[in-house]
């Protein structure tokens, strides 16, 4: 048995393939997924995080406790661009400060990869280590984040009209528990094959003039599910089906390719890459406008940069093709109320607007 | 027997509730204070509007309205349970069907609304924080000793209005001190209070917002003509103040249900209905979810707060 | 008649307003520098802006109102990076398109990314042809600036080291410069500290290779280039000063991290400032002279 117990921050249901990744390259240490977010864990955060800092930090702060509480030693952090980046410099200090006695290890900084770095370590938690294994294993948990992806694009589209209650949610439950266990890609893929069928052939009732509204944000915020209030379950409830490109499939893979598209159809609002996602994020406010959306809701944590800077243009462009947009920005003491307010009359608006559209049209 | 209905906003602050006939015209209004007991509020509401009402009068719908709307939806088994958003929208496009835009000031929150050909096209709440709702102004009209019903008529009688950074609540409460010790005299605190609310309130809410006429301004804050004369000389735009401007939040739910009542005709008669609400913390995780038991007669009718099915269990 | 470039006075001004400027009357271009930040702009700028933009920015936008109607470009150029761990604040990317999006004066813009080529020399070529003008002017023209620059700031950072020697206490400001070279943010806050005595040495002006070097010393993975050079000036002076005052705009995404984690690794006394509305400055008074205060007894 391995000293080390290794354990990560949580995102979404994205601790799957994670999981799956460590326990099949680290096959001496204890894989440990951290508790699941709760009010607890944004509590923990926000007492040790600075004021003014986005939230992500205070959540990744908050499950970094609760696992190091339950007795891990290895943290594995992701990283990546903007402020992520730099998280952990600051995440270490003040566990250390805490009296926590841990490794750290940071995949991605400054947008790059220490792949040196990177197998040192690997070989220190692990001495087997072997690359070809992390080759394969990296392929399957690459193709495994991409089918959850797509699965959920048809959850998002059909969950909203679901016949039986939470049918969706537990059928995902169970493709993910099947995931978790498959040996060769083979086996993977046929799996995601039967599921999208499983989840094509759910009983819905899906009137013919459904509202459709699209999901952009800051991605942190907007891809878990606990840090915006469930506001895309409690959004679908109404009725509405939902569109979301942000997920860890386009950051990771896409994005590179497609920005400069992207930033070629918005030439008329923006000119550059302005930092994190906010162009990827007016690019998909403006693809909504132009194929027939009924709105857009537009997600972020307090303080968060980037995004502050892409409103603006946001409510610009939604303005010039008159789509309604609903801005929310989170914080660890967000009402709950006030969200349900404004996500009801935003339901409100959208019937009155179509309303008042038939009746244009009749006359 | 004529067709009446029934229409109640249950505020954080104050509880509203009106009485409407099938041509919108108000047959019974009353305004109350919360007090931390919506149940209670309520009961004495309706026990007040029921006296202003002729015998002829037969309930024939029920809404409810504000952040207490579900639970006073329940238990006066209201057949429209709305958000106060689209309530403030529908009251005042009853009044005024070329409003483009409504203010809303209230006790703990702020709104504003934009319509186009009736039909709301956006709306903003506030984000922040309480900086620039009426509860701040009362709290700060206590703290210069004026009292609330008095300090719009004094605030009009400045003539330079103090500069108070209203922001954020604490700053500006420290920043009135502060103005208050230096001895700026009382009417240009005041105004410049009232100046600070709008100016924060057009920052915070109205953000980005194009704001066109015709303008209503509602809300309790409505009430305070210091702020109105500061809405008019910063937005240049002349501010409309219904003088039902604090129930249209209660007369536009009426309508709403109105609009969709069905036969059943609502005795108002509460005496002899218990209706309870217990606490609790969940314990089946960390979350600790805070859940409410609704009771109606004894009888559990509800349950709220739960975020995954393990809190139904009592 | 030749067109007037409009310069907000505010954000990368502070960093590059003697090259600008001398660029642009080697060239015998008209420009016009908006007047120091003052309530009027301040007020244009709230208008203008998004409530959670930090303060400079904010400021920045009520330069760039100020400017509308009194010139016909707006000089707003784009940073990106300056090499890959010299990257700068999202603010710096997305400032053209954010004052884009604001006004609908033509803008002149550069983009520096080092990153993908994009050199400063390349903007400011970019920038003199767009103005009319021919390379080989350009070029003498930037080579100039270039020194005018460099000669300036050599004597400035002289100066800075300078009063290290100065009375005590002395302390090191730690402030991004549009912070703290802003009429209406950072310099009434420098004023306090002089007129109760203290020595101000400015972590701004150090020898910017030497900062960099350093800021390693204090953070291994910093990857901005404002904050390194701003850091890096710590472990230069540590031992010649008194104590260490962060000043930052609220709500600064940098700082937020930064200042944080300095201050969990520096010995100094320090004092954390975040300015959010000039009217509060009663508050940072009393602040300033009861830090003061624990300086002068340690002394």
């Amino acid at each position: 048995m391995s000293k080390y117990k290794i354990s990560f921050p949580h995102m979404a249901d994205y601790y799957v393939p994670v999981r799956y990744l460590l326990s099949h390259l680290m096959e001496d240490a204890e894989i440990m997924v951290a508790p699941p977010i709760t009010s607890k864990t944004i509590e923990l955060g926000s007492k040790y995080s600075p004021d003014f800092l986005c939230t992500p930090f205070k959540y990744t702060l908050g499950t970094i406790i609760e696992a190091l509480e339950c007795g891990a030693n290895v943290i594995v952090q992701a990283g990546g661009g903007c402020r992520y980046g730099y998280y952990s410099e600051l995440q270490i200090e003040i566990l250390k400060e805490l009296g926590y006695d841990f490794t750290y290890l940071n995949l991605v900084s400054c947008g790059k990869t220490d792949i040196k770095k990177i197998y040192q370590m690997a070989k220190k938690l692990n001495p087997h280590f072997s690359v070809l294994k992390a080759c394969y294993y990296g392929f399957i948990t690459i193709k495994m984040v991409k089918y959850m992806d797509q699965i959920d694009h048809i959850i998002r589209e059909n969950i909203g009209f679901e016949v039986k209650e939470n049918s969706f949610i537990h059928l995902k439950q169970e493709m993910l528990e099947h995931f978790s266990q498959v040996k060769t890609y083979r086996e993977l893929f046929s799996l995601y094959h039967q599921y999208k069928k499983k989840f094509l052939n759910l009983e819905i009732k899906k009137p013919k003039d459904y509202f459709k509204v699209g999901m952009i944000g800051e991605l942190y915020t907007i891809m878990e599910p606990f840090a915006n209030y469930q506001l895309e379950y409690e959004l679908a409830k109404f009725g509405i089906a939902i569109k979301r490109y942000t997920n860890v499939q386009y950051l990771l893979f896409e994005k590179k390719h497609e920005i400069k598209k992207l930033l070629r159809q918005t030439s008329d609002y923006i000119k550059y890459k302005m930092g994190a996602d906010a162009s990827d994020n007016i690019a998909r406010a403006k693809y909504f406008c132009t194929h027939h959306y009924d709105g857009i809701i537009h997600i972020k944590s307090s303080f968060c940069t980037p995004e502050i800077g892409a409103m603006p243009v946001i409510s610009k462009v939604c303005s010039d093709y008159q789509v309604p947009v609903l801005f929310f920005s989170f914080d660890a003491n967000t009402s709950e109320v006030g969200i349900r307010t404004r996500i009801e009359a935003f339901y409100d608006m959208l019937e009155m607007r179509r309303e008042y559209e038939k009746s244009i049209s009749r006359n | 027997m004529k067709k009446a209905y029934l229409g109640i906003d249950i505020g954080s602050i104050s509880t509203k509730g009106v009485v409407i006939d099938s041509d919108y015209h108000l047959l019974a209004s009353d305004y109350i204070w919360t007090e931390g007991d919506p149940v209670q509020a309520v009961r004495t509401l309706i026990d007040s509007l029921k006296e202003q009402l002729s015998d002829d009068i037969e309930i024939h719908g029920i809404g409810t309205t504000g952040s207490a709307r579900k639970l006073i939806g329940l238990m006066l088994d209201a057949n429209v349970v709305k958000n106060e958003i689209t309530a403030h929208a529908v009251g005042t496009k009853a009044f005024y069907p070329d409003v483009r835009t409504i203010l809303e000031i209230g006790g703990q929150d702020s709104k504003m609304i934009l319509l186009n050909h009736g039909v709301v096209v956006d709306y903003a709440m506030n984000t922040l924080c309480a900086a620039g709702t009426g509860a701040f102004l009362s709290s700060q009209a206590k703290r210069l000793g004026v009292p609330i019903e008095e300090f719009g008529k004094l605030a009009l009688t400045s003539k330079h209005p103090v500069k108070i950074a209203a922001r954020c609540t604490v700053f500006a409460e420290s920043d009135l001190i502060h103005k208050a010790q230096v001895g700026y005299p009382k009417e240009d605190i005041v105004a410049g209070l009232c100046r600070s609310i709008v100016l924060n309130y057009l920052n915070n809410v109205g953000k980005g917002k194009k704001i066109m006429g015709p303008v209503v301004f509602q809300g309790g804050v409505s009430k305070n003509i210091g702020v109105v004369k500061q809405f008019e000389e910063v937005l240049k735009e002349p501010i409309i103040v219904d003088p039902n401007s604090h129930l249209m939040g209660a007369i536009g739910i009426a309508i709403l249900s109105s609009k969709q009542a069905r036969d059943n005709i609502y005795p108002l008669e509460f005496k002899n209905i218990t209706f309870e609400t217990k606490g609790r913390e969940c314990e089946h995780c960390s979350n600790h979810c805070e859940i409410l038991n609704i009771y109606k007669n004894q009888k559990l009718i509800d349950t709220w707060g739960n975020k995954c099915p393990r809190g139904l269990q009592v | 008649m030749d067109k007037i470039v409009g310069i907000p006075r505010s954000f990368l001004y502070y960093d590059h307003h003697i090259l600008w400027e001398t660029f642009l009357s080697e060239l015998r271009i008209p420009y016009i520098v908006s007047p120091k930040t003052n309530e009027q702009i301040m007020r244009f700028g709230q208008q203008d802006s998004h409530d959670e933009m930090c303060l400079s920015l904010k400021n920045y936008l009520g330069h760039v109102h100020y400017l509308e109607d009194k010139c016909d470009y707006l000089l707003v150029p784009r940073v990106d990076n300056y090499g890959l761990y010299n990257q700068t604040c999202t603010n710096f990317l997305a400032l053209y398109d954010i004052v884009h999006n604001v006004t609908n004066k033509p803008i002149l813009n550069y983009n520096i990314d080092y990153c993908h080529g994009d050199t400063e020399w390349k903007g400011f070529l970019k920038m003199g042809l767009e103005l009319g003008k021919k390379r080989a002017e350009i070029k003498d023209a930037y080579h100039h600036a270039k020194e005018k620059e460099k000669e300036y700031y050599d004597h400035l950072i002289g100066a800075n080291y300078n009063a290290l020697n100065n009375s005590k206490p002395r302390i090191l400001i730690i402030a991004h410069n549009y912070v703290l070279y802003d009429e209406m943010i950072g310099l009434p806050i420098t004023n306090m500290f002089q007129k109760m005595g203290a020595t101000i040495i400015d972590a701004n002006l150090f020898d910017q290779k030497v900062a960099l070097r350093e800021s390693r010393r204090i953070s291994s993975g910093l990857y901005w280039d404002t904050s390194r050079k701003l850091v890096g000036a710590i472990p230069i002076v540590e031992h010649n000063i008194d104590g260490i005052v962060f000043l930052s705009s609220f709500p600064c995404g940098l700082d937020s991290l930064v200042n944080e984690l300095v201050m969990r690794k520096i010995k100094k006394p320090y004092l954390n400032l975040v300015v959010d509305d000039i009217s509060s400055l009663t508050g940072m008074e009393t602040r300033i002279e009861s830090f003061m205060d624990i300086l002068n007894v340690k002394i």
